[in-house]
C-alpha cells in the first residue's frame, strides 16, 4: 500500500500536467462543467411561471445547482471511457506491466484531471457564492467537516462504481453504452435531474437506498442544511455501504475478468 | 531465472463471414473458434543470457512473451520468472522486469520525455540517487539530451524508441523482454538500439529475451535462439548449431582475376550466382575446405570467402521442414 501511495503524487501530477498541456480542451471542459446550471435555469423558469414547489424557493434552486455544479465535476465516471478505450486497443497491457494496480492508475488519471479543472472552477464558484445574493449555505464549522467528508465519499463512490462497471469490458465491448444506460437511470435517483425531495415518493424511497444519491444529492442537501443528524448518519451509512459493496464487487470481477484479457495488438 | 513448462495459450475468438447478411446473422448467432496460439512450449533461460525468439507471424512468439510478463493467463502449463508466477503480477515481480513493445507507446504520450521519466520514477518508487544515476547513464548511452524536453508524441519513431528503452530501463530490470524493438527503424537506428542492448546486458547482467523479424537483431545480440512455429517449439540451442543442423551447405564466394569457362565449376559445387568476376558456389559443408583449396591452386583466384547462408534462409528451412 505504501508503494501505491508513493506513486499517487507522480501519477496525479502527470495527469494534471497533461490537462494543462491542452488549453483548448481545458476551456471546453470548463464550459461543459457548468451544465448543471442549465437544469437550474429550467427550474427557475418553472418556479417563475408556476410558483415554487412546497419547501423550495428560487434561492434554494440557486444554492442547490451551484453546489451540484461542483459535484458534477467531482464524479469519477471518466474512468469508464479510459478503461473501455484501453481494453479495446490493448493499451491496458502497458498499465498491467506497471507495479501499481490499474485501478490506481485510472483513479489518479481522473483525480489529476479533476484537480486541474477544479482549480479553475472553484474560484469561479466561490466568486459566484459571494456575488449572488440568493445563494445560502447555512452550515457551521462542524457541518462543514461533514460536508467535506460527504464530498470525498461522493467522489469515492462514483469512482469505484464507474471502475466496477468498467470491468464489464472483460466480457463485453458494450461497457460505455451499458454505463450510459446505468448513469441515465441513476440521474433520476441521484438528484441530478431534480432534487430528490421533488421526486415521486417511490423514486425518493428508492433513491435513498441506491448509490446514486451519495454521489450528488446527499452532499448537496447536507451543504444546504436540509438534513438533520439522523438523516446525515443514514446518508453516510448508505454511502459507506455502497463503497464496501463496490469494492468487493470490483475485486471479484477483476479476479475473474483479468484472466480473460487478450492483450490484443502488439 | 525463466522456467517454462508445457505452456499453452488458447483464445476463443468471434468470427464471421464478410458482408451485411453475415453481419446481421452474427447479431443473433455468434460463431466462436478456439485459436491455439501456443501449444505446449517448454524452455529455461539462465541469468544474464540473451536469447532470440524466432518465428513467422502468428507463430506464438508475442503470446509467449505476454505469458512470461503476466499479461496473459496461460491456458495450461507453468511459467516462473525470477521465482514468480507472472500472471499474479505481484509488484515485486513487476519491479524486476520490463517489456518493450516496438509498436506500442508506454510513455506518457502528451508529456515531454523528461516528465514521462519522472512519472516512471514515481511508479517504481525510485529514490533520487539511483534514479539520477540510471537516467544519466541512459541519456548518455542513448543520446537523449536533445529529446528530453520534447513531447513524446512529436518524436520520430527512432527517437521515441530510444526514449521507450530509457523509460523501460530506469528501474534497472533484471529481465528485459523485447518485442520487435527495432520495428520501423532505419539501419542507423537499428544499429544504435542493438549496440545499446548489448552494452546494457554487459553492464548489468540483465537477462534478455528478444523477438524480432530483423534477423540482424538476433544475430547481433543472441547466441541462443528459440524457434517457434504454429505454437510449437521447433529448435532451442546455439544459433551456430541451428545453422549447422539446418544448413548442410556453405557458400564459397570466389573473386576471379580473369574469366574461366563455365565447365570449370563442375565437381566443385553448385553455382548459386555469377556477378561479374564474383562466383558464389553452394558446397556441402564437409567439403568446404577441400573445395577452397582446389580453387586456390587451380584457378586465377583473387579472393575466396566462406560463409554460412543467411539465417533467414535457414529459419525458413526449419519452418519448411516442420
Amino acid at each position: 500500500m505504501r508503494d501505491v501511495l508513493t506513486a499517487y503524487p507522480a501519477l496525479v501530477r502527470s495527469t494534471a500536467l497533461v490537462a494543462a498541456t491542452y488549453r483548448g480542451r481545458m476551456l471546453l471542459s470548463a464550459v461543459t462543467s457548468f451544465f448543471p446550471l442549465l437544469t437550474m435555469a429550467v427550474w427557475l423558469t418553472v418556479v417563475a411561471e408556476g410558483g415554487p414547489p412546497a419547501g423550495w424557493s428560487t434561492g434554494d434552486f440557486l444554492s442547490y445547482y451551484a453546489a451540484a455544479t461542483l459535484l458534477w465535476n467531482l464524479t469519477g465516471d471518466g474512468v469508464v471511457w479510459r478503461w473501455d478505450a484501453d481494453m479495446r486497443s490493448g493499451d491496458l497491457s502497458v498499465r498491467l506491466l506497471r507495479p501499481v494496480h490499474p485501478f490506481h492508475q485510472y483513479a489518479t488519471a481522473d483525480l489529476g484531471h479533476r484537480l486541474a479543472f477544479l482549480s479553475v472552477l472553484s474560484p469561479a464558484l466561490l466568486l459566484a457564492a459571494l456575488l449572488v445574493p440568493g445563494l445560502d449555505y447555512p452550515v457551521g464549522p462542524v457541518q462543514l467537516v461533514a460536508v467535506a467528508a460527504a464530498f470525498v465519499l461522493a467522489y469515492a463512490v462514483s469512482l469505484l462504481m464507474a471502475s466496477t462497471f468498467a470491468l464489464i469490458g472483460f466480457w463485453s465491448t458494450q461497457t460505455s453504452n451499458a454505463w450510459l444506460l446505468w448513469w441515465g437511470l441513476g440521474s433520476f435517483a441521484s438528484g441530478w435531474v431534480a432534487p430528490l425531495a421533488l421526486m415521486p415518493d417511490w423514486l425518493r424511497t428508492a433513491g435513498l437506498v441506491l448509490p446514486f444519491r451519495t454521489a450528488m444529492g446527499f452532499p448537496v442537501e447536507l451543504l444546504m442544511g436540509r438534513l438533520d443528524a439522523r438523516q446525515t448518519a443514514y446518508g453516510f451509512a448508505v454511502g459507506l455501504g455502497w463503497l464496501a459493496a463496490f469494492a468487493l464487487l470490483y475485486r471479484v470481477l477483476w479476479r475473474h475478468g483479468v484472466r480473460r484479457y487478450q492483450a490484443v495488438a502488439g | 531465472m525463466i522456467e517454462v513448462r508445457d505452456l499453452a495459450k488458447h483464445f476463443r475468438v468471434h468470427q464471421r463471414q464478410p458482408g451485411l447478411r453475415a453481419s446481421l446473422r452474427s447479431l443473433v448467432r455468434r460463431e466462436h473458434v478456439t485459436v491455439r496460439a501456443v501449444g505446449g512450449v517448454g524452455f529455461t533461460i539462465s541469468e544474464g543470457e540473451i536469447v532470440g525468439f524466432l518465428g513467422p507471424n502468428g507463430a506464438g512468439k508475442t503470446t509467449t512473451l505476454k505469458c512470461l510478463t503476466g499479461l496473459l493467463h496461460p491456458t495450461a502449463g507453468t511459467v516462473r520468472v525470477l521465482g514468480h508466477v507472472p500472471h499474479r503480477r505481484e509488484p515485486a515481480f513487476l519491479r524486476r522486469i520490463s517489456l518493450v513493445m516496438g509498436q506500442r507507446n508506454s510513455l506518457f504520450w502528451d508529456l515531454p520525455a523528461a516528465d514521462a521519466f519522472e512519472v516512471n520514477r514515481g511508479i517504481y518508487g525510485l529514490a533520487e540517487g539511483p534514479y539520477r544515476s540510471a537516467l544519466d547513464e541512459l541519456v548518455t548511452l542513448l543520446d537523449l539530451e536533445p529529446l528530453l524536453n520534447k513531447q513524446v508524441r512529436v518524436l520520430s519513431l527512432g527517437e521515441r524508441m530510444r526514449c521507450e528503452l530509457a523509460g523501460a530501463l530506469l528501474h534497472r530490470p533484471d529481465v528485459l523482454f523485447l518485442d520487435e524493438p527495432t520495428l520501423g527503424l532505419d539501419v542507423n537506428g537499428q544499429a544504435a538500439v542493438r549496440a545499446f542492448l548489448r552494452d546494457y546486458n554487459t553492464r548489468h547482467g540483465a537477462t534478455v529475451l528478444l523477438t524480432s523479424h530483423y534477423m540482424g537483431d538476433v544475430t547481433a545480440l543472441a547466441r541462443r535462439v528459440l524457434v517457434i512455429d504454429r505454437g510449437m517449439l521447433r529448435f532451442d540451442g546455439d544459433l551456430a548449431a541451428l545453422v549447422e543442423a539446418h544448413s548442410p551447405h556453405r557458400l564459397v564466394r570466389v573473386t576471379l582475376r580473369e574469366a574461366v569457362p563455365a565447365q570449370t565449376w563442375l565437381g566443385l559445387g553448385e553455382v548459386s550466382s555469377i556477378d561479374g568476376a564474383v562466383v558464389t558456389l553452394t558446397v556441402p559443408r564437409a567439403e568446404t575446405a577441400a573445395v577452397a583449396a582446389r580453387l586456390l591452386t587451380t584457378l586465377p583466384v583473387e579472393d575466396v570467402a566462406i560463409e554460412d547462408p543467411p539465417v533467414e534462409d535457414i529459419v525458413r528451412a526449419v519452418f519448411a521442414h516442420a
